[in-house]
């Protein structure tokens, strides 16, 4: 493979020269790679801002909406009824001892497999039918932006090649959502809690929230909302308690 | 591989011909077979266990007596005893193992298997390793001989050898080709065998010197050389694994007649012509072509597909609070900035108006807003006590209960 010399001398090995070419045009290749994302990540963030300025203000929107259609309707002397919730948020409220086979493979199913764990949920009739069956077990209602907003910030896991990545940077989100157009948290964001067209996608990124357990403790496990306990639909109070263990 | 078949000289002793200078021979294919020093280990275990001669103790030891037990009752242990009287053999143990005078634990049996079978193409392959570890210097200079001033290696002498009649002008070959320091090394290692050995029969060793190996039957070489210690003589048709690697290590110095040689191909074959000796015999092939990884690896073909090295190792970084740390806020959502800057002015904004109505509250009323307070209450008061066709009341059709 060449005679060895003193480096530097009349004769290099080839060896030596092979590699040093290698070597720099890997340098080269990675300098370029790393313009041309730093580009792309310049660019995005001009998208980002911009999306993130259109979400704000659709939201604003949606509740000035709101509150307009309640006067509107008290002032008429009616009543406004709101939607029916499109979003869920579930959170396993029993542990894991003394459950019975079936409701335990719909916990399995809804990715509740950990006492205080929690998921969002698109309503449809399947759903709200799975959900009555493990009653007992999970306390449900309609978060609010707030929630969302928090649970994802704070406690936000994506599923990333079968592992729990914490969502640090957007650039997690692009990888696993990029080609459903979710880039950044608040397209997240948006699309969980107007349940968008990936609502399936984007809530299947999400490991489930591992919540700690309610500062101020829990009312009654064993019992039903309505009757002084903790189980099943709470709707609107699911805020509140989210608040307490997130 | 067969293509470059490497020239080997052929090293010309004193009774040579000036005329022929250097002839040279083709390295033969045998030495470019694979060594497999497992294979050569197992097969030399084996074929050494072949010249052992059956071991065994007289099958009557120990039970050349009449012996019977007591039994119980008699104050002593049960193992059967001489019967009889009058001598110090009687009622002493016999029989047992444990006993004085009794037969030994499972006496050893001539039936013992004592010799192994090895497959044919098993010690094929093994020969065939050890020749071509014979080939390699290094191997050999390993294993122990004294190679420093052998010429060539394999080491071909011309066949005026194999008509050496005396064992000095045998020495004086030995000097020639430059073996003889291994021969030398042999001499000096006669010595008395550590342990029982010396006792039974095998009182001296030495070490093992060069192999001679001749082609010729009935060379009279074999009278010459095998009166010197540590020197092996063999013929090429009856290669030895036992002499070609002896201990089942690889690498003996083997010294080979031009003659011999020659017939090496002929015995052996090539990787694809069988051998005409060995009926259907071919010489086995490695599991690499190319044994040197460092080089493989290095080769252009890998080298070009191979992906950079990846020196940094990267670590996940630590999840910091985007609701408590602005900057991961701003990783995460860089509109955050401006909206909280909004919602910083819009409440600073809110705190001032709110305290200039106080202010204004707070501060008494100028003489003209309290006169035009008043004025409008009195004219307000006017509509009232007067009958007008006040229609514009829809904000009251609630509770007036009159419709437009």
């Amino acid at each position: 493979m060449g005679v060895e010399e003193a480096k530097g001398g009349p004769v290099v090995p080839e060896s030596v020269l092979k590699k040093q070419k290698r070597n720099e045009e890997w340098a080269l290749a990675k300098k370029q790679d790393l313009e041309a994302a730093k580009k792309k990540r310049v660019e995005n963030g001009k998208l980002i801002y911009k999306r993130a300025k259109l979400y704000a203000k659709e939201y604003d929107e949606k509740q000035m909406e709101l509150i307009r259609l309640k006067r509107e309707a008290k002032l008429k002397g009616g009543f406004y009824v709101d939607p029916e919730a499109k979003l869920l948020f579930i959170i396993r409220i029993r542990g894991i001892n003394a459950m019975d086979p079936k409701s335990r493979k719909i916990l399995q199913l809804l990715r509740l497999r950990q006492i205080f764990n929690g998921v969002f949920l698109k309503v449809n009739k399947a759903t709200v039918n799975m959900l009555h069956r493990v009653e007992p077990y999970v306390t449900y209602g309609y978060p609010n932006l707030k929630s969302v907003r928090e649970l994802i910030y704070k406690r936000g896991y994506g599923k990333l090649n079968k592992q729990r990545i914490a969502l640090t940077d957007n650039s997690i989100i692009e990888q696993a959502l990029g080609k459903h157009g979710i880039i950044c948290m608040e397209d997240l964001i948006h699309e969980i809690l107007t349940v968008g067209p990936h609502f399936k996608e984007a809530n299947n990124f999400l490991w489930p929230f591992k919540l700690k357990a309610p500062l101020g403790g829990m009312k009654k496990k064993r019992n039903h909302y309505v009757e002084g306990g903790d189980a099943g639909n709470r709707e609107v109070y699911i805020n509140e308690l989210i608040r307490r263990m997130n | 591989m067969a293509a470059a078949r490497p020239l080997v000289t052929v090293q010309p002793l004193e009774a040579d011909m000036a005329t022929d200078s250097a002839t040279t021979v083709h390295l033969p294919d045998v030495m470019k077979a694979p060594m497999r020093p497992d294979v050569v280990r197992f097969a030399h275990a084996n074929l050494s266990k072949n010249k052992r001669q059956p071991y065994a103790v007289s099958k009557s030891a120990g039970h050349q007596t009449s012996a019977e037990s007591w039994g119980t009752g008699r104050a002593v242990s049960r193992i059967p005893r001489v019967s009889g009287g009058g001598t110090h053999r009687a009622g002493q143990a016999a029989i047992g193992n444990m006993c004085r005078g009794g037969r030994m634990f499972a006496p050893t049996k001539i039936w013992r298997r004592w010799h192994r079978k090895v497959n044919v193409n098993l010690k094929r392959y093994a020969i065939v390793s050890a020749i071509a570890a014979s080939a390699v210097p290094s191997l050999v200079l390993a294993r122990g001989h004294r190679i420093e001033s052998i010429p060539e290696l394999p080491l071909v002498i011309s066949d005026s050898a194999e008509s050496v009649e005396k064992t000095s002008a045998a020495l004086g070959v030995l000097k020639q080709i430059g073996a003889y320091s291994d021969a030398e090394k042999a001499k000096d290692s006669h010595a008395i065998r550590p342990g029982k050995g010396k006792m039974r029969n095998r009182r001296y060793i030495n070490r093992k010197g060069p192999l001679i190996v001749y082609g010729t039957e009935g060379a009279s070489l074999v009278k010459a050389f095998r009166n010197i210690p540590g020197v092996e003589i063999v013929n090429v048709e009856r290669l030895n694994l036992l002499k070609l690697a002896p201990g089942g290590h690889l690498g003996r110095l083997v010294v080979w007649t031009k003659s011999a040689f020659e017939k090496l191909d002929s015995i052996y074959g090539s990787f694809e012509k069988p051998s005409e000796k060995k009926k259907g015999y071919v010489l086995p092939r490695a599991k690499m072509v190319n044994g040197d990884l460092s080089r493989i690896i290095n080769s252009d073909e890998i080298q070009s597909v191979v992906r950079p090295i990846k020196k940094e190792v990267k670590r996940a970084p630590m999840k910091k609070n985007p609701l408590k740390n602005l900057n991961a806020l701003l990783k995460l959502n860089p509109y955050a900035k401006t909206a909280r800057r909004m919602a910083l002015l819009a409440e600073a904004e809110r705190v001032k108006s709110k305290e200039e109505k106080l202010e204004r509250k707070r501060k008494p009323i100028t003489k003209e807003e309290a006169a035009a307070i008043k004025a409008a209450g009195k004219s307000w008061y006017q509509t009232m006590i007067s009958e007008s066709d006040y229609a514009e009341f829809e904000n009251f059709t609630k509770w007036l209960g009159v419709s437009q």
